[in-house]
């Protein structure tokens, strides 16, 4: 086990920077989840700790060590990759053991630590079978083992789950959110699925376009996002962006007009520097967020486009006239029908507000 | 018959008719013929004079041997050659891969009389390149076309150069096929790359290379060019006929089309007992 941190890391090919002076401390035993669209540098950072891409700048620390020119094998890391790489010839036992049967390792203690993973991961009926004849959530348990094996100070997930189907999916989320407290091994996950990263993270890290946008908790990145991206990012359905523009501002207020829903009006507390009267700002609200009538700070009237009717919760996918889309939460209607008009109410203490470029006004 | 089965066979019946006429009925024909002494006119039953011929005639066993002399060291030789220079191919620091592929991959396009006078010249007694290298590290001058070892050999490096490349090629696409993760996963599990070669590239090559053996086997089974063209018609004294020469000889030299027939059947069904050995030797263990 074992803490770990990158100081100023940054990553080139040739011009083109995929990472970008990325700081990051991860505690011993944490589990981090680094999340992002694709293309956003979140499975070559994931690598850069791996060892299987050199960095162009910057320290990386694994425990006590940096770890810059050492070789991938050597920094008591183990990875679980996306298409499980397990080697196609050989069964079950012998991918687990291929590592440590090739290193020498004592015959003994090679079949001790196989024995735990089995233990572990329940796959005794999967030991003489190969990689083709397994399914695909047996695979990753397997990719998984081969890990366990090494006893790692670190275990690194690129993507791990992204090829299983939507029920197993949550089913190994599980299992592996379970292999995290009973191994207490500092964990990184890379996947480009929020949903993944809010259920088992214990702390997130957002990236786009290699830049690190924010760190936090789950819930510290659902409820106080650093911008309008993290906001977007974050939650399921996304967030509600609604144009606005300031019409007025007094000392700890901000009035706004929204342009786009009827030129309503409300008035939000902000505590930071207030924009200028006139300036374009982005309202977000979450579908969650939104109220029924007269019950909040401002109401919307809108049309039902789609109503999803989910038994626990509906959203309603509404449109209104100038063509901005709203997803609206309701949990005790399951009556709204398309082309349905309806008004609901904002509630004030969760909209957050986001200027011209897209940072978080508070 | 159904209307749109009648009109899919109606197409299909200029290549079916093409198909029976210049590949079934020359396999029924030539298997028929075996059986004939067709030295007589007309052609008589007498399956004693070809495929009792073979069990006795030490021209056959020559031919026989000298093709499987050639068989069991060129084909290993060649295959492994061509592994090295497909993983060699494959490497990320070799630059200008597609200037090497196209190198690799040209002898197979070169016309066989050219490349057979090429080789001719260059391994010639007196001006040949090769024994000029020879003399000039201090070996003795070899006389490749009238030693029968140094003809055989000649023969097996001509082959080797010729199809190495392309069996290269062949490999170098299994090669490619290999997950680039499964290597990352060898490299973590602090397996060397001699290692990661035996343990993981080579067993994942199997089924090519296996694919290989058995194109080469059938290959040499019929090799005629070479020493029709490069040992002068199995020269020196028959040391480099092969089955395929023999064939050609017993057919259109000496006009015994039973006897021929009966050679390139032995020919045909020794490919196939080998091929399936070494399909066997190479089979996936379940």
């Amino acid at each position: 086990m074992a803490e770990l941190s990158l100081k100023n890391v940054s990553k080139s090919f040739g011009s083109y920077e995929i990472i970008r002076n990325a700081c990051l401390d991860i505690a011993d035993g944490e589990f981090v989840v680094f999340v992002g669209p694709s293309g956003c540098g979140k499975s070559t950072l994931l690598r850069m700790i791996a060892g299987l891409e050199h960095i162009t700048h910057g320290e990386i620390r694994i425990g006590d060590e940096v770890v810059n020119d050492v070789e991938p094998a050597d920094r008591g890391i183990a990875m679980v990759f996306q298409s499980y790489a397990l080697y196609p010839h050989m069964t079950v036992e012998e991918n687990l053991s291929f590592g440590l049967r090739m290193t020498g390792n004592p015959k003994a203690d090679t079949e001790r630590r196989v024995q735990r993973v089995v233990d572990i991961l329940q796959i005794r009926e999967l030991m003489k079978r190969r990689p083709k004849q397994l399914s695909g959530g047996q695979r990753q348990r397997v990719a998984i083992g081969r890990a366990i094996v090494r006893e790692p100070r670190v275990f690194l997930f690129d993507e791990p789950l992204s090829n299983l189907d939507a029920e197993l999916r949550v089913q190994m989320r599980v299992e592996i959110s379970r292999l995290h407290k009973e191994l207490g091994t500092t964990m990184i996950y890379v996947t480009h699925d929020q949903t993944e990263a809010m259920t088992l993270a214990n702390k997130i890290v957002v990236l786009r376009g290699g830049n690190i946008e924010q760190i936090g908790a789950p819930l510290d990145l659902y409820d106080n996002p650093a911008n309008q991206f993290v906001a977007g990012f974050v939650g399921s359905p996304k967030m509600n962006f609604m144009s606005a523009e300031v019409v007025g501002v007094e000392t700890g207020n901000v009035t706004l007009m929204l342009s786009n829903q009827g030129n309503v009006r409300l008035t939000l507390p902000l505590k930071d520097t207030p924009p200028a009267v006139g300036d374009k700002v982005t309202l977000g609200v979450r579908p969650e967020h939104f109220t029924n009538a007269d019950g909040g700070i401002a109401n919307l009237t809108v049309k039902v486009d789609v109503a999803e009717h989910l038994g626990n919760t509906s959203y309603i996918y509404a449109n209104v006239a100038s063509g901005e889309q709203l997803i609206i939460e309701r949990e005790e209607s399951r009556h709204d029908k398309t082309r349905d008009t309806l008004t609901v109410a904002i509630k004030s203490s969760h909209a957050l507000l986001f200027d011209s470029a897209g940072n978080r006004l508070q | 018959m159904h209307l749109r089965y009648r009109a899919a066979y109606g197409f299909l019946a200029p290549y079916l008719l093409i198909f029976a006429v210049f590949w079934i009925w020359p396999i029924i024909s030539s298997f028929i013929m075996s059986f004939q002494n067709t030295r007589v006119n007309p052609w008589v039953f007498n399956p004693g004079a070809t495929w009792g011929r073979l069990f006795i005639d030490p021209a056959f066993y020559n031919a026989l041997k000298n093709t499987m002399i050639i068989l069991v060291i060129q084909v290993p030789v060649m295959i492994t050659l061509a592994t090295i220079m497909a993983v060699l191919l494959n490497s990320p620091l070799l630059k200008a891969k597609g200037l090497f592929r196209f190198a690799f991959f040209a002898p197979v396009v070169v016309g066989e009389v050219a490349y057979a006078a090429v080789f001719r010249l260059m391994f010639n007694l007196d001006f040949g390149i090769i024994n000029k290298l020879l003399l000039s590290i201090g070996i003795p001058a070899v006389s490749w076309f009238s030693e029968t070892p140094a003809a055989m050999s000649l023969l097996i490096i001509a082959v080797t150069w010729r199809w190495a490349g392309y069996n290269a090629i062949i490999i170098l696409s299994g090669l490619q096929s290999i997950p680039e993760d499964v290597y990352e996963a060898a490299t973590l599990d602090r397996v060397s790359k001699v290692k990661q070669f035996i343990h993981i590239t080579l067993p994942l090559l199997k089924p090519i290379i296996v694919f290989c053996v058995v194109l080469s086997i059938i290959g040499s089974m019929q090799l005629f060019i070479e020493p029709m063209l490069i040992t002068n018609r199995g020269g020196p004294g028959g040391g480099t006929e092969t089955l395929g020469l023999f064939l050609y000889r017993q057919g259109f030299a000496s006009s015994n089309f039973g006897y021929a027939s009966s050679i390139a059947y032995t020919m045909a069904v020794l490919a196939i007992l080998i091929s399936l050995l070494n399909m066997w030797i190479g089979r996936e263990a379940k």
